[in-house]
């Protein structure tokens, strides 16, 4: 089964639960696939371990990369270029929005909501079941909920990316994707995909998922990390 | 309890809680305002309180208010911060007030920055404040380590009555790593009796107890200052940490390094084996008190020929490795402090260029 979400599609979710790992790793399998695509760092609120930090590989396998100006890379200042409602305006087939974290990361939305309102907008919240507050059901939703008060809008699909980084073993998977199925049931959301980290996915037994995985290689790293 | 992913910022605001702290004050500040983040939610929770001050000056004495009282309290800041807190601090430690500070340290002088750095390693195991003073600092090297020494933090201010620092950087804060917690949560002090301006209607003595820091009198003043040394001496003796990694090898330099920077080195170390070249490295988990011995024996092991301090500063723990080594080695610095931590790969080549 594969991915193949197009259009806009806005990553969000609680805070940590590895979108901007899971936007990159996103646009790179989208564009492998043949498709043209965008993707724009909305992470205000983030000061380490952003977007940014893997602008280079993005951009040298074909993918724009849109980024407040590079003198104010490290500036702690919440810097939305205009650019990004430009690319809004003028998707390609596919246009990725890396949003920060919580409902505070996502306040940026409700001031694009001009150019967002025209378009269909697909809104996924990444869910790691091993980050605080997002261990449940009950838990998630409240994210969810926050998160649509907080951007105006309203989140469209469900993503699964359980996982302990070196320490995630196929259990930890299956059960971050057990617990979207119970999300799932009590809010009718779809599951778009799961994700896990390219060693693992031979392990995996795949017909427990009746779902796309999404396969990640790590581009956010501590400085001491060697592959 | 399960692994579970955390922040450094997050998992110290968790270790805070496990360890029975009901009391964190704090002003935002990139990069650890995480931790009020997390214990603006987390407080309510357990009946604490968490209240952001109007500035880190504030903070300084809601602290030193509440630890006068008995609390278990804690406050986290980063470097530009933790300078404002530094009046209270002084005048904590004088009063002999129990009390943990976490700085995650940021690039400075000045604003400096908001990428990690170790540029505060004389602020903190120097006193910081004016006075004759130290805090006992630890420095965790990673998400786990800085759990561990949280909980452990608030035992140790109350043994010794006097203020605990948690020394991070940046990236220690921000980073995130599978991480556990004790099930077992600390209760509050058990010494409290003893010193604390609690009310007499809860104590079990009649002891009248006064907090103050002023001592006009000069022998009174004199016996106090007295009484903190012995302190220092005791911590000494009996709260230093470190790590050695690779120093069972005939490692021919020896690297003394702490926090996020000795993550690094220890890559370069695993790096430079595969080439048959043994390093070891010496990694201090207690600033203060320092480990003295370790660093004297780990650098004159026959088969070292030199020792180097590699920090995220301008050169600062160097002076005490060099006080350490006490003139048996050369003793060489490799430092950066902009914010962009040094590679694997340069710190191999400055390795290689000692051999």
């Amino acid at each position: 089964m594969d991915i193949d979400i197009k259009g806009i599609v806005v990553i969000c979710g609680n805070y940590g639960s590895g979108k901007t790992e899971t936007a990159v790793n996103l646009a790179a399998a989208r564009k492998k696939d043949g498709i043209d695509v965008k993707i724009a760092d909305l992470d205000l609120v983030n000061p380490y371990f952003r977007t940014r930090e893997a602008r280079v590989y993005l951009e040298d396998i074909g993918i724009e990369v849109v980024l407040p100006d590079k003198k104010y890379m490290h500036a702690d200042l919440p810097i939305l270029t205009p650019a990004v409602a430009g690319i809004i305006q003028q998707p390609s087939e596919l246009t990725i929005l890396d949003a920060g974290g919580d409902d505070a990361g996502v306040t940026v939305l409700a001031a694009l909501e001009d150019h967002l309102s025209k378009k269909e907008v697909h809104m996924l919240q990444v869910i790691n079941l091993f980050r605080p507050f997002t261990e449940n059901v009950q838990g998630c939703i409240k994210i969810k909920e926050e998160i649509e008060s907080s951007s105006k809008m309203k989140i469209t699909g469900l993503v699964s990316n359980a996982n302990l980084i070196d320490e995630t073993i196929p259990e930890h998977i299956y059960k971050g994707y057990n617990l979207l199925k119970d999300i799932s049931c009590e809010t009718g959301l779809k599951i778009e995909f799961i994700t896990a980290v390219s060693h693992l996915i031979p392990q995996l037994e795949m017909d427990r998922f009746t779902c796309p995985i999404l396969e990640i290689n790590r581009r956010l790293n501590p400085p001491w990390k060697r592959v | 309890m399960a692994k579970v992913l955390m922040k450094g910022n997050e998992a110290i605001g968790e270790a805070a809680i496990r360890a029975g702290c009901k009391n964190y004050f704090a002003y935002p500040i990139t990069p650890q305002s995480e931790v009020a983040e997390y214990l603006a939610k987390r407080m309510p929770e357990v009946d604490g309180v968490f209240l952001q001050g109007e500035s880190e000056v504030a903070v300084g004495y809601m602290i030193f208010g509440a630890s006068a009282c008995g609390e278990r309290v804690m406050t986290t800041s980063s470097s530009p911060g933790v300078s404002l807190m530094g009046e209270a601090i002084s005048y904590i430690s004088a009063a002999q007030c129990p009390a943990v500070f976490v700085n995650i340290m940021r690039g400075g002088p000045g604003l400096g920055g908001i990428l990690p750095s170790q540029g505060d390693y004389f602020q903190a195991t120097k006193g910081g404040g004016h006075g004759d003073y130290h805090l006992l600092v630890l420095a965790p090297d990673g998400v786990q380590e800085a759990v561990e020494m949280t909980m452990k933090a608030f035992g140790l201010a109350e043994k010794y009555r006097g203020p605990v620092m948690i020394l991070g950087d940046g990236l220690i804060g921000q980073m995130m790593e599978p991480v556990e917690f004790p099930d077992d949560l600390m209760t509050e002090p058990s010494n409290k009796d003893d010193w604390a301006t609690s009310g007499m209607d809860t104590r079990k003595s009649d002891k009248r107890n006064l907090v103050r820091s002023l001592f006009l009198d000069p022998k009174e003043l004199n016996d106090n200052n007295l009484a903190l040394k012995a302190k220092y001496e005791q911590m000494k003796k009996e709260e230093v940490l470190y790590e050695g990694y690779n120093t069972d090898t005939d490692y021919k330099v020896l690297i003394v390094s702490y926090g996020t920077m000795s993550r690094v080195c220890k890559t370069s170390i695993d790096m430079m084996k595969q080439d048959g070249i043994e390093v070891g490295l010496l990694r201090p988990k207690s600033l203060f008190p320092f480990p003295e011995d370790a660093v004297f024996k780990a650098s004159t092991k026959e088969s070292c020929q030199s020792v180097i301090s590699i920090e995220m500063s301008m050169g600062q723990m160097v002076e005490d490795v060099e006080r350490c080594v006490k003139g048996q080695r050369k003793v060489d610095f490799y430092g950066e402090c902009g914010g962009d931590i040094p590679t694997p790969e340069k710190i191999i080549e400055i390795i290689k260029g000692l051999l």
